[in-house]
């Protein structure tokens, strides 16, 4: 069984007061720590627990800079066995599209059964990549994936649906399965293990190895204007000591209906 | 005085005494040496240690703690049986080798003691047989009647049987010899009366037949000897090889108090280890196993961790125990060819043997081992524990999360580093500098995060900084170039990351130069004092401004504008891990008018606030209180309305039990620098 996991390389936002850039196109990054995108750490643990059970390889893969590189090192620290980074300086020039363009013709030489990407992005919040990537490898594939088990050649997946609703397929691999936080646990890397991680092998391929044309890189996706949400009306703040705070809260809740 | 009996020439079935006593003394002795050995395997199978230095140090500590037992009233009445009972065997040894000696040729004496100091040496130890035997007759009923709690065993009852046992053959041991001696009075026809037991028993024999008594001098002496045979040979098997190792353990003793021991004493580079941590006792270094073999279960650790009090599954001494219990259970002493052999067949401790909410229990406080009169080590075992469920993914989601964001933003809040000094800008009345590259001042006052992000903590960093400003020391703070102490990373087992913040720290504190760093925190004292490499000049606060008071540079001259009685709580990482005691009690009692009580359980017996460390993050379940709220009822207890901390940690812990415990308006917690700068 070969899984090929594609993971990006997110900032924490939790905490953070965000600021807009100057083209108004995005926001500052250099105050930002990154970190692995959390859908994808349960997506490369998921693809490791696989391993463990059915044989094969890992593969990660990452489209960035080196710095970038970090998030492959954790994954190779948690048990991948190789990670490809594809060297792209500036990230921004691609949207959804252009990633999965890039992510697919990588993917397409690589020998796999499976293919996990995380079921979206922490940072732009599309989660687009997986489905489109699916489209162009022309394989099948499950969105929200919180279950898996092989079957000879096929795989079950547990789909997450609306209300509470779960889906069962049963796919024919190879296929592509967008994974959904919770399927597993995810281990503890440690620093000493990204460490030792640095010996495992981590190939870099330039864009232009791989023969895309500029034009089927092109954003499909034009961003107007990245704000703030405007302040709204309607909040209140309570002040007072916490037994009028509560009273009057209570008060509200009352009057609003939502308590009788 | 033999009076007759000869045991060296006596013959028993045509064999002459001389001939049985050698073959005592050899059978005996070799089954003793091969005990001892399959022992030292075990220890020699461990991991290395460094024990060896300040020997001068460690000789006066083998004598105070060792020989006199300084430890042991820490329990009055026990403890000083305790010490009678080991100087009785101290005295008596003399005594045996005499004995066994007799066994062998008759007259036997030790060198010197053939006139009147071998008189005054049999007076000696007649005196001490008889504190031995009525020692050990207090002790048995002790145990049966009184049954102190610290004695009892969760996992084991067995355990108790062996204390009955050599206590029996101690009091056995003291009976025949007296018994020796009394015939032989009796025998000799003379009054002994300046042997006390002797004379007193020898009453008791009056009218017995020549016969009769050489009959009983023969017997217990055979008896004698042959018990004490037994005794050594009982001795390693249990708890009781505390007799052998307990002076060695205490001469070996861990000196360096606060600091955490490095993953492994060989290796620098932990890269170059395959794996860190303790995962089976063969993992664990010689000296920790020797403290495995060292435990008395006396249970004095157990009877003082805040996290057994409070029922959360650690008892440190079952801990040992267990361990112990194991080890000599896969290494027997006798096994057939090819079976309980060693090596890399002991599983992980973890699961088999211990429980990861054991380990994860220990809030490092210190407790049991400031009591272990053997000087055992709890925490760098722990912690050794905690590196190896680290670095095999044993470890709870919540600490995940919270070594994630240190790893990421240098603080466990995943903040962002550039706002570690926002919180200056509510403080309007005092200009604090934070120093850039090149920049210079007297003090570095390391604020470390809690008082950087937390807004009620803030308030301890602020006043620390108002003190500074009043004492015009010459200050600044590093901001955002600061990192966490990593205090609790190295705690709770990621040495890796320990060791990436201490870089970042270490790298940041050579840009600029001071003379000596203040810290808020008695944790982030302890780790840049005992943990960092290098040899920086690092003061708690409470330290670092006292002088300015007994200098006069700071008056407290306004009174405290409330009517509390205040009690001062001992921080476990100022108080005993670093023995400043004194330092916060002066500074307190500087303020005009305070009211101060003592709680009962204060300085080196301070009971743990519920832990800063990684009890934050983390319930442990089966608690049935929290350690905060225990405390929180003692100083309630003393009388107290306020309590007094000096660590931001006890301050959080407090302030939530105070809540949880519903004693809102009658009672509070405040910092000693808050309350202290509020009287300037």
């Amino acid at each position: 069984m070969d899984i090929v996991v594609c993971v990006k390389r997110v900032p924490l936002t939790e905490e953070v007061d965000l600021v807009i850039d100057e083209q108004r196109k995005g926001i500052k990054k250099d105050q930002l720590a990154f970190v692995l995108n959390d859908w994808d750490n349960y997506a490369i643990e998921e693809a490791i627990l696989l391993k463990e059970k059915h044989d094969g390889t890992v593969t990660a893969i990452t489209v960035g800079n080196e710095d970038d590189e970090e998030v492959l090192r954790r994954c190779l620290a948690m048990g991948a066995d190789r990670a490809i980074r594809i060297d792209v300086d500036d990230m921004g020039r691609f949207d959804s599209y252009g990633i999965s363009k890039i992510l697919s013709r990588v993917v397409k030489d690589l020998p796999f059964d499976l293919v996990f990407t995380g079921v979206l992005a922490d940072d732009d919040y599309s989660g687009m990549v997986g489905m489109m990537m699916a489209e162009q490898l022309k394989i099948n594939h499950a969105n929200a994936v919180i279950a898996i088990e092989i079957e000879d050649g096929k795989a079950r997946t547990t789909s997450e649906l609306e209300g509470g609703l779960s889906e069962v397929s049963l796919i024919e691999l190879p296929a592509l399965l967008t994974i959904q936080t919770g399927i597993n646990e995810p281990r503890y890397v440690s620093i000493l293990g990204i460490r030792k991680a640095a010996k495992k092998e981590l190939k870099v391929m330039d864009l232009s190895d791989l023969g895309i044309s500029d034009e089927e890189l092109s954003s499909r996706t034009i961003i107007e204007e990245v704000y703030l949400p405007p302040e709204t009306e309607g909040a209140q703040i309570l002040t007072g000591d916490a037994d009028k705070i509560a009273s009057d809260f209570l008060e509200i809740l009352t009057k609003k209906g939502v308590m009788e | 005085m033999h009076y007759g009996v000869h045991p060296a020439l006596e013959h028993y079935l045509g064999i002459p005494g001389y001939l049985i006593t050698s073959c005592i003394l050899i059978v005996g002795l070799a089954i003793f040496s091969y005990i001892i050995y399959k022992r030292y395997l075990l220890l020699r199978s461990a991991r290395p240690d460094l024990r060896f230095d300040s020997l001068l140090r460690r000789f006066s500590d083998l004598i105070i703690y060792g020989i006199l037992q300084k430890r042991q009233p820490r329990y009055l009445w026990i403890g000083i049986l305790h010490i009678m009972i080991f100087w009785g065997f101290v005295v008596l040894s003399l005594r045996t080798i005499t004995l066994y000696g007799i066994g062998l040729k008759p007259g036997f004496y030790l060198p010197f003691m053939g006139g009147s100091l071998g008189e005054f040496y049999h007076v000696f130890k007649d005196i001490f047989e008889i504190i031995v035997l009525f020692t050990c007759i207090a002790a048995v009923l002790r145990r049966a009647i009184a049954r102190p709690a610290r004695y009892e065993f969760k996992h084991d009852k067995a355990h108790k049987f062996g204390a009955y046992l050599v206590l029996g053959l101690i009091g056995f041991l003291m009976l025949t010899d007296i018994t020796i001696d009394a015939s032989a009075i009796v025998l000799g026809g003379e009054s002994a009366y300046w042997l006390p037991a002797a004379h007193s028993a020898s009453y008791l024999l009056h009218g017995l037949g020549e016969d009769t008594l050489r009959v009983l001098y023969r017997w217990n002496y055979w008896l004698h000897i042959l018990t004490i045979m037994f005794f050594l040979n009982y001795l390693p098997l249990g708890k009781h090889f505390h007799i052998m190792t307990a002076v060695p353990n205490v001469f070996l003793r861990k000196l360096k108090k606060g600091s955490i021991k490095p993953p492994r004493w060989d290796v620098e580079d932990i890269e170059e280890l395959d794996s860190l941590g303790v995962e089976k006792i063969e993992d664990f270094t010689w000296k920790h196993v020797l403290d495995f073999y060292t435990c008395t279960e006396c249970g004095r650790c157990s009877d003082n961790c805040p996290a057994n009090t409070v029922g959360r599954p650690l008892s440190p001494m079952e801990v040992t125990i267990k361990i112990r219990d194991d080890a000599y259970k896969r290494r027997p002493l006798f096994a057939l060819k090819g079976k309980g052999d060693p090596g890399d067949q002991s599983p992980s401790l973890i699961g088999n043997v211990l429980e990861p909410d054991e380990v994860w229990s220990c809030t490092t406080c210190g407790a049991c081992e400031e009591e272990c009169p053997v000087f055992i080590e709890y925490i760098d075992k722990m912690i050794d524990l905690r590196r190896h469920m680290v670095e095999s993914a044993m470890i709870p989601k919540d600490f995940q999360d919270a070594l994630m964001r240190f790893e990421k933003t240098g603080n466990p809040f995943g903040k962002p580093p550039s706002k570690r000094g926002d919180w200056l800008e509510e403080l309007n009345d005092v200009s604090v500098k934070i120093l850039q590259e090149g920049d210079e001042a007297d003090v570095l006052y390391f604020v470390d995060s809690y008082a950087s992000f937390d807004p009620q903590i803030q308030q301890m960093a602020m006043a620390i900084v108002r003190g500074l400003d009043r004492a015009r020391v010459s200050f600044g703070i590093l901001g955002p170039r600061e990192s966490d102490s990593a205090h609790q990373v190295r705690r709770l087992g990621e040495e890796g990351l320990f060791q990436l913040l201490v870089e970042a720290n270490i790298e940041a504190f050579k840009t600029c130069s001071f003379k000596q760093i203040v810290t808020t925190d008695p944790h982030a004292f302890n780790t840049l004092k005992n943990d960092y490499p290098g040899d920086l000049v690092v003061k708690h606060y409470t330290e670092f401004f006292l002088p300015l008071i007994e200098s006069g540079l700071l008056k407290p001259v306004k009174p405290l504008d409330t009517a509390d009685i205040y009690t001062y709580h001992d921080p476990c990482y100022l108080g005993r891990h670093n023995g400043i005691y004194d330092a916060p009690r002066k500074l307190l009692a500087s303020i005009p008018g305070i009211r101060i009580v003592e709680m009962q359980r204060s300085r080196d017996r301070s009971f743990c606030c519920g832990g800063g460390d990684i009890n934050l993050w983390y319930d442990i379940e089966g608690e049935e209180m929290r350690m905060g709220e225990k405390r929180v009822a003692m100083a309630q207890e003393a009388g107290a309305t306020a309590i007094v901390s000096a660590c931001p940690f006890c301050l959080l812990n407090f302030d939530d039990a105070i809540k949880t415990s519903g004693l809102e308006g009658k009672m509070r917690v405040i910092d000693l620098m808050e309350l202290f700068v509020s009287t300037l």
